[in-house]
C-alpha cells in the first residue's frame, strides 16, 4: 500500500465509525495527504524511508501543531491557532508519521472521563454508554477503535494510562524529563508528561523512541544514557523481580478487576519471574498529595488565559476585563481546581497544604526508591473499576478523582509506568499496570511485551456498529 | 473548614453567581478535608522539593534565535494592538 493509500483508508473510516464514538475533534485530511504524497515521493526515489514513513497518528488537543487549533478541550482556546510546533510532533513528523487530526479531552486535561470537555462527550468504543476514560480519552479511542495505530496523549495523574485501560490498549507515561513538554499547553508543570497509544509494547517502544530525548526548549528534558529502546526489548520474564503492594488491592475495588489482575501476576510466576510481596504505607497518601500539587500548578499556569493577548478580549477595564474572559472560557471543574489551586497557596494555607505536598511527595519518591532496591517491577490494577456509565460520576468530584488512585503515585514520584490490556470485566477492558525506577523503560519494555507474548487481550478489536 | 469564597476569587480572577458560589460552598470543604489528609504522615526529617529531577540551571549560548513567521503570527493573534504593539486596558487609571 502507498502511504497516500493508508491515509485515504484512515480518513474514510474515521468519517464513517468516528460519529458514534467522537473521539476527533478535527481532522487534518489535506495535511497529512501532502505528507502522505512527500513519504510516497521518498519510497518512488528509492530513498531510505524513516521509521514511522506512513505511520497516521493522532495527537491530543493540547499540543501545539503550527498552523492548526489546539483548544486544549476549552472554549478559552476554541480558536487558538498554534504558533509553533510541539517537539514531539514536530518529531513525530520528522519520522515521517502523518498526523491525521486532534483528539478529545477533558478541559485543560483536568477530569478522568473526557466529559469536561467544553465541545463534545467521547464514547468509549467498547461500550457507547460509557466513558472512555480520560483526560486523553480521544487519543485513547482513537486507537482503542481501530482509527489509528497510534496517538499520543499526555498524563499528570494517570490521563494516559487510565483510559489505556478503560479502552483496552497499551498507554505509557515515560519518567519525568524523558519525553519534551515544548508546546505541550501545561496542566501541573512537575507532573505533565506526554507518552503514546498503540495496541503493542513494542510499538508503545517505537514511538518513544521517536519523541524522548532532551530538548534545548524543555530545561526539564533530559539527556538520555541508554537510545534504542525499541531493540533493548527482547521478551522475557527471565530475572524479573515483581513486587505486588498489599495498597493495590483495596476495598471497594471491582472483584473481576481483582482477579483478573491477580491473574495476569500468576502469568508472570508461571513464566518465571520472581513474585515479591512489597509495602508501600504512603500510597493512599498519593491522591491527596495530588490534588494539592496539582491544582496549585494548575491555578499558577492557567493565570496566562485571560484574553489579553490571545483567545477573545472582554470589554471592559482591566480586573472587568480579566474576571469576565476568564468566567465565559472555563469550565466549572477547571475553576473548581483554580480556586482550589489558589487556596491552597494563599497566605495562612500555604505551609499547611503545598508545603506539606512537596514534603509528602518527597516522602512517596523516597518510599518507591527503596522499593526498587528489592523489586525490578510494581505491578498492579491501572484503574479499581472498568469504564462507568456517561454522566455518573459527573457530578461527584471525589468519586471521579478515585478513578486514579493506582496512577497518581507515578506522576508524584517521576517514575514510568504501563498499563496493558489484561483481561475483560462485565464485558469492558481491565488494564494491568507496570512500573519501573526512573529511565528503566526497558525493562518495563521488557516485562510488559513479555506478558503481551504470553497472552492474547491486545489481539481484541471492539465492534462498532 | 471555613473558605473565604470571596477572597479566594479574587486571588484567582473569577467571579461566580450566587448559585455557583453556593456549589463551590457545598464542594470545596469536602476536597479540602479530602486534602488534610497529608497532617498524618510524619515529614519532619524531610527535605521538601518541588522538582524530582537533578537538572539544574540549563543555559544556553547567548546567541539570539529568531523566527519571523512566530513572531507575526503571535502579533497577528493579538486581540487588540496598535500597530505592532498589544494594546490593553489601563493598569495605572489615576
Amino acid at each position: 500500500m502507498t502511504a497516500t493509500e493508508i491515509v485515504e483508508a484512515t480518513l474514510a473510516d474515521i468519517k464513517e465509525r468516528d460519529g458514534a464514538i467522537g473521539a476527533f475533534l478535527e481532522i487534518y485530511p489535506e495535511d497529512a495527504l501532502a505528507q502522505a504524497a512527500k513519504i510516497d515521493e521518498m519510497k518512488k526515489n528509492g530513498d531510505p524511508l524513516p521509521p514511522l514513513a506512513g505511520v497516521p497518528v493522532a495527537i491530543k488537543d493540547n499540543m501545539l501543531y503550527k498552523g492548526h487549533i489546539a483548544s486544549s478541550g476549552s472554549k478559552m482556546l476554541a480558536e487558538y491557532t498554534s504558533v509553533y510546533t510541539a517537539t514531539v510532533v514536530e518529531r513525530l513528523i520528522k519520522a515521517g508519521a502523518i498526523i491525521i487530526g486532534r483528539t478529545n479531552m477533558d478541559e485543560f486535561a483536568m477530569g478522568s472521563s473526557t466529559e469536561t470537555s467544553a465541545f463534545q462527550k467521547t464514547k468509549n468504543p467498547w461500550d457507547k454508554k460509557k466513558v472512555p476514560g480520560g483526560s486523553s480519552g480521544g487519543s485513547a479511542a482513537a486507537v482503542g477503535a481501530g482509527f489509528v495505530p497510534a496517538s499520543l496523549g499526555s498524563d499528570t495523574g494517570g490521563s494516559i494510562r487510565q483510559p489505556a485501560a478503560l479502552c483496552g490498549v497499551v498507554g505509557m507515561k515515560p519518567t519525568y524529563g524523558r519525553v519534551s513538554r515544548y508546546g505541550l499547553t501545561a496542566l501541573s508543570s512537575s507532573l505533565d508528561q506526554i507518552g503514546p497509544f498503540t495496541h503493542t509494547v513494542e510499538d508503545a517502544a517505537i514511538i518513544l523512541e521517536v519523541i524522548e530525548g532532551k530538548d534545548i526548549h524543555d530545561a526539564t528534558s533530559v539527556d538520555l544514557t541508554e537510545t534504542t529502546v525499541g531493540e533493548l526489548i527482547t521478551p522475557s520474564f527471565e530475572g524479573l523481580r515483581v513486587g505486588v503492594p498489599s495498597e493495590y488491592f483495596i476495598d471497594g475495588m471491582d472483584e473481576d478487576v481483582r482477579k483478573l489482575v491477580l491473574d495476569a501476576i500468576d502469568v508472570f510466576r508461571k513464566g518465571g519471574a520472581e513474585i515479591i510481596d512489597i509495602h508501600l504505607p504512603l500510597n493512599p497518601y498519593a491522591l491527596p498529595t495530588y490534588y494539592i500539587i496539582q491544582p496549585a500548578e494548575a491555578s499558577s499556569n492557567l493565570a496566562r488565559f485571560d484574553g489579553m493577548r490571545y483567545g477573545t478580549r472582554a470589554p471592559g477595564e482591566l480586573e472587568a476585563s480579566y474576571v469576565a474572559a476568564r468566567g465565559a472560557g472555563f469550565g466549572p471543574e477547571v475553576k473548581r481546581r483554580i480556586m482550589l489551586g489558589s487556596f491552597i497557596l494563599s497566605a495562612g494555607y500555604y505551609d499547611a497544604f503545598y508545603k506539606k505536598g512537596l514534603a509528602v511527595r518527597t516522602a512517596i519518591r523516597k518510599e518507591l526508591d527503596d522499593a526498587f532496591k528489592k523489586v525490578d517491577i510494581i505491578i498492579g490494577p491501572t484503574s479499581p473499576s472498568v469504564a462507568w456509565n456517561l454522566g455518573e460520576r459527573f457530578d461527584d468530584p471525589i468519586a471521579m478523582y478515585l478513578a486514579d488512585i493506582f496512577t497518581t503515585a507515578g506522576n508524584i514520584a517521576g517514575i514510568p509506568g504501563i498499563s496493558v490490556p489484561c483481561g475483560f470485566a462485565h464485558d469492558l477492558p481491565v488494564g494491568l499496570q507496570l512500573q519501573a525506577k526512573p529511565f528503566a523503560e526497558a525493562t518495563m519494555f521488557r516485562a510488559a511485551a513479555a506478558y503481551q507474548h504470553a497472552t492474547t487481550w491486545q489481539k481484541y478489536y471492539p465492534e462498532i456498529a | 473548614m471555613d473558605i473565604d469564597l470571596t477572597h479566594i476569587a479574587k486571588l484567582s480572577k473569577l467571579k461566580f453567581s450566587e448559585e455557583e458560589k453556593a456549589k463551590l460552598a457545598a464542594e470545596l470543604p469536602g476536597i479540602i478535608d479530602y486534602i488534610a489528609k497529608l497532617q498524618e504522615v510524619n515529614t519532619n526529617d524531610i527535605d521538601a522539593r518541588a522538582y524530582l529531577t537533578d537538572a539544574v540551571n540549563v543555559f544556553r549560548p547567548d546567541e539570539p534565535v529568531s523566527d519571523e513567521t512566530i513572531r507575526q503570527a503571535v502579533v497577528d493573534a493579538f486581540p487588540k494592538k496598535m500597530g505592532d504593539a498589544l494594546e490593553v486596558p489601563g493598569v495605572f487609571n489615576d
